[in-house]
């Protein structure tokens, strides 16, 4: 087994953009989706491709690993051509078969960080399903595999690491036999007569030569532990190169912009009248019991969050009738279904009462966003958002609290990916340091909106005193568990 | 933040959201269920405005991390007072704020004699004096009923500068009749009207808050 010129991309190299002015700036997010690290897997049918993928995925463990199947992209059959495949005489082992185009576009689109929609393809039926597809998104790991997978030239230049499994034609003949018969429903005659007429003859001419255009040849199921281990220990160091490109791209949102926050436009912060300050100071104090907190942080936030909707937009004056009866002009409309709101698991779910009491039919959707133990890596674990969120006015993204901001730079660019408009984006936080809404806001060029109750500058973090705002104490008193 | 167009008169902000918000209670074919909905969420603005006007004192706590934090804690009691009916719907906005406040009770009705207002019952904490007191009634017309009320807090030993009155909309003749009476007490509110008609109703007015929100 050898390994060759894989290419890994990073945006390492170009971390600061030239402007048509020529100076620099600061470089826009890049979220790992944009550079996912794409797996081909080849071979001919039975070598035991599935198998290998999906060690590999088990292995690596990484959230939002897609593990593709090529055998979604067959071309849907003509009826023709469909009457034929029920009489085993369609050849569905020639490239013709599978619609490279689709599946070039697919990986296109996800290395792009767009979402996708995988077809799904019926063998009993012959035919796509319809009405029927997979939505991916944001996958940080694609693995493709099929035995056509080593073989479009397009596919493969977007290919980080290509993989050819590589058996004995008679093995291959009995697994397909087996799982042909088992699984997909066929009769043995037809079985046999499919591989003679089509299969052999197609891995022969086709499937074999695409070899050479693997980086490293695995050996089949029996005896390739080792080969599997090694390919596993070479994506896992592959993978960590990624991830510290990502947290260090992170770390250089912040950014050289020295202005105070406090004149930003896009940063309103809670006015600290005596009721507010009374309320941080007694959620801030450590001898609050379980019962206060959650009391208090409501009514916090329940402030926090009217503040945020003082400036929803107009939905133009219309007249009204009173109930006095009496005519009024001009009357200010306002929609409150036109708001809606994502909350990060579990932090932002502190808001949801409050946000429930203000706007009762509120859509919400949700984002689960964990930092990796080991790299720091902030990760997308999971996304359920209403659908057509990009229709909404205004798009609440809740938090409790921001320390680095990588989790909420991540999340404003799921939402973007969805076509929310950045400037429709609210950013709702109760504590946040300077550093991290420097982030968020370097990241997207500064038009989304922040409202926070207490932001705690980078100044004060050195002073001293202030570290309670590095510490999530607000869920953990919130929902009573660490 | 408020303003005071008035002394001791103070209007919350006037926000693209406020001023929808009474668009829909105004209107009057907005249902019970939402003039009830968006009413409370004015009040809970009232309430809130009402208590950022409560004095504090300076308290120094310690962190969950070990650290000092110097903000304030409240200083001083208070109570709700509501004007029966209609000022009892603000009751559950002062709640919703302050979980266990005392809660008196005032009703006045038009004596059909005399057509002057009339106290027909009051109940109200025994230490009314030493608090600070919310009177509640959604709507400052003629100010009849809430200078009587006021009469009988002051009777009570509670003194007029720590009365906030809390009314959703009121005119500035209103304003001046009642302050005519008590100069001292704060008035909070979300609008003012432009006046009264020759029934002495509001004008633009929003109906029968009572009846809006208890009955129709």
């Amino acid at each position: 087994m050898c390994i060759r010129n894989e290419t890994i991309e990073n945006s390492g190299d170009n971390m600061t953009v030239e402007d048509t002015s020529g100076n620099t700036r600061v470089p826009r997010y890049q979220p790992p989706w944009n550079t996912p690290y794409i797996i081909g897997i080849g071979g001919t049918s039975g070598s035991g491709k599935t198998s290998v993928a999906s060690q590999i995925v088990t292995a690596i463990n990484v959230p939002w690993t897609v593990l593709l199947s090529l055998d979604n992209f067959y071309k849907p059959l003509t009826p023709e051509e469909g009457k034929a495949a029920f009489e085993n005489k369609y050849d569905f082992d020639n490239p013709r078969a599978i619609d490279m185009d689709l599946a070039y576009h697919c990986l296109r689109s996800l290395k792009e960080g767009k979402c996708f929609e995988v077809p799904v393809y019926s063998f009993v039926n012959h035919n796509r399903v319809p009405g029927k597809s997979i939505r991916i998104y944001g996958a940080s790991v694609i693995i493709l595999e099929g035995i056509y997978a080593l073989q479009d030239v397009r596919i493969l230049d977007l290919m980080n690491l290509k993989i050819y499994v590589d058996a004995d034609l008679d093995v291959c003949l009995a697994r397909r036999l087996s799982r042909d018969i088992v699984e997909r429903g066929r009769d043995l005659d037809g079985c046999l007569s499919q591989w003679e007429r089509f299969v052999k003859p197609n891995a022969v001419k086709y499937v074999r030569p695409t070899m050479r255009n693997a980086d490293v040849v695995v050996p089949s199921m029996s005896d390739n532990r080792v080969a599997v281990e090694y390919l596993v220990s070479h994506i896992r160091s592959k993978l960590r190169a990624k991830s510290y490109e990502h947290v260090k791209e992170l770390n250089l949102l912040e950014g050289t912009d020295l202005t105070p926050l406090d004149e930003n436009p896009r940063v309103h912060k809670m006015h600290k009248t005596p009721q507010v300050l009374a309320l941080i100071t007694m959620l801030l104090d450590k001898t609050v019991c379980r019962e206060d907190f959650i009391f208090y942080f409501d009514r916090l936030s329940t402030i926090l969050l009217s503040k945020v909707l003082e400036n929803i937009p107009l939905e133009g004056h219309t007249e009204i009738v009173t109930a006095s009866n009496n005519a009024m002009a001009n009357s200010a409309m306002i929609n409150f279904d036109k708001v809606a709101a994502v909350d990060l698991i579990r932090s932002g779910d502190c808001f949801i009462h409050s946000l429930r009491k203000t706007l009762p039919n509120v859509p919400i959707g949700k984002l689960l966003i964990q930092s990796d133990s080991y790299t720091g890596e902030p990760q997308l674990h999971c996304e359920f958002l209403p659908r057509g969120i990009n229709k909404f006015k205004k798009v609440m993204l809740l938090e409790t609290q921001i320390i680095s901001g990588a989790s909420m730079v991540m999340a404003i660019q799921v939402l973007l990916d969805h076509g929310v408009s950045v400037s429709c984006i609210d950013v709702v936080v109760f504590t946040a340091t300077e550093q991290g809404l420097r982030r968020i806001l370097n990241a997207f060029d500064g038009k989304v909106n922040v409202y926070v109750a207490i932001l705690v500058t980078t100044e004060q973090l050195h002073n001293g005193n202030k570290e309670w705002c590095l510490s999530r104490f607000v869920e953990r008193l919130y929902f009573g568990c660490p | 933040m408020s303003t005071e167009p008035f002394k001791n008169v103070y209007l919350l902000p006037q926000t693209n959201q406020l001023l929808g918000l009474y668009t829909i209670i105004r209107d009057k074919n907005t249902t019970r269920p939402d003039f009830i909905f968006y009413s409370d969420r004015i009040i809970r603005l009232l309430v809130e405005e009402g208590l950022n006007h409560l004095p504090v004192t300076p308290k120094t706590v310690a962190t969950h991390t070990g650290e000092d934090f110097t903000g304030v804690s409240f200083v001083g009691r208070i109570c709700g007072v509501s004007i029966v009916r209609a000022g009892e719907s603000m009751e559950q906005g002062l709640r919703d704020c302050c979980r266990s406040v005392r809660i008196g009770k005032i009703l006045i009705q038009r004596d059909e004699e005399t057509a002057l207002p009339k106290l027909f019952y009051e109940k109200l904490p025994e230490d009314i004096s030493d608090r600070y007191v919310f009177l509640l009634d959604p709507m400052l017309a003629t100010g009849g009923s809430a200078i009587m009320a006021t009469d009988v807090l002051i009777k009570r030993g509670v003194k007029p500068e720590r009365i906030y009155f809390l009314n959703l909309i009121c005119s500035k003749e209103g304003i001046d009749r009642y302050h005519a009476a008590h100069p001292d007490v704060k008035i909070v509110t979300g609008v003012l009207d432009k006046g009264l008609n020759e029934q002495k109703y509001l004008v633009p007015g929003l109906g029968d808050f009572g009846d809006r929100y208890y009955c129709i």
